[in-house]
């Protein structure tokens, strides 16, 4: 005949591991709360893309990068990164535009981070990389290159200027 | 035969302050990158 083992918890223990559970269930409840009812979305690659032909082909939004405003205060921008600049350097928008940026790549792989934003994608060639974000602040923010691409790394930037 | 010590309670009052000091610190910590993202604005 075999007995089963008694297990001893300690009561501390016990409350440690109810806590430890309790913490884990409220932050996965806030990432489905910024996920679901928030509306947080993470970058996409919806289209894929001939990364040798990108930037020539007369078809391709990317052979002619920049702004595209689609309505009053809605706007999309076709960015072209290459080693070591994006195209364009250099993007106006009023304050409250909703901008679409739909960004890649003709060469190597890189980043893409918006400075005070939530955008921060990685720019594969061949695929677009897509996130929307609403600047409601004025003010100029950065956007630089977060993945090493070559020893232009570091110059590879450019600024969205939000005017009031 | 020697005589049976009284058991010392088991009262681990430096772990449980260390513990609390650790969860304390781990709350703060995610709330406060929690926080930066919400403030920063949805991504669509």
């Amino acid at each position: 005949m075999t007995t089963k083992p008694i297990i001893e918890i300690d009561p501390y223990e016990k409350t440690w591991m109810r806590i430890s559970l309790g913490l884990l269930v409220v932050f996965i409840i806030m990432v489905g709360v910024a996920g679901y009812a928030l509306g947080f979305q993470l970058p996409a690659s919806e289209t894929r893309v001939n990364p040798q032909t990108v930037a020539t082909d007369p078809n391709s939004p990317w052979s002619n990068p920049g702004l595209r405003e689609l309505a009053p205060g809605k706007y999309e921008v076709y960015i072209l990164a290459q080693i070591w600049l994006f195209n364009p350097r250099e993007i106006t928008v009023p304050v409250g535009s909703t901008v679409t940026f739909y960004v890649t790549s003709k060469d190597v792989q890189h980043g893409f981070k918006i400075q005070d934003t939530n955008i921060n994608m990685q720019i594969i060639p061949g695929y677009v990389s897509t996130l929307t974000h609403v600047f409601d602040k004025p003010g100029e923010y950065p956007y630089i290159c977060t993945e090493y691409c070559g020893s232009g790394h570091a110059a590879m930037f450019g600024k969205i200027i939000v005017e009031p | 035969m020697p005589k049976k010590q009284p058991e010392e309670p088991f009262e681990p009052k430096g772990t449980i302050v260390v513990m609390a000091i650790f969860v304390v610190t781990l709350i703060v910590l995610w709330g406060s990158v929690y926080y930066i993202l919400i403030s920063r604005g949805v991504t669509l």
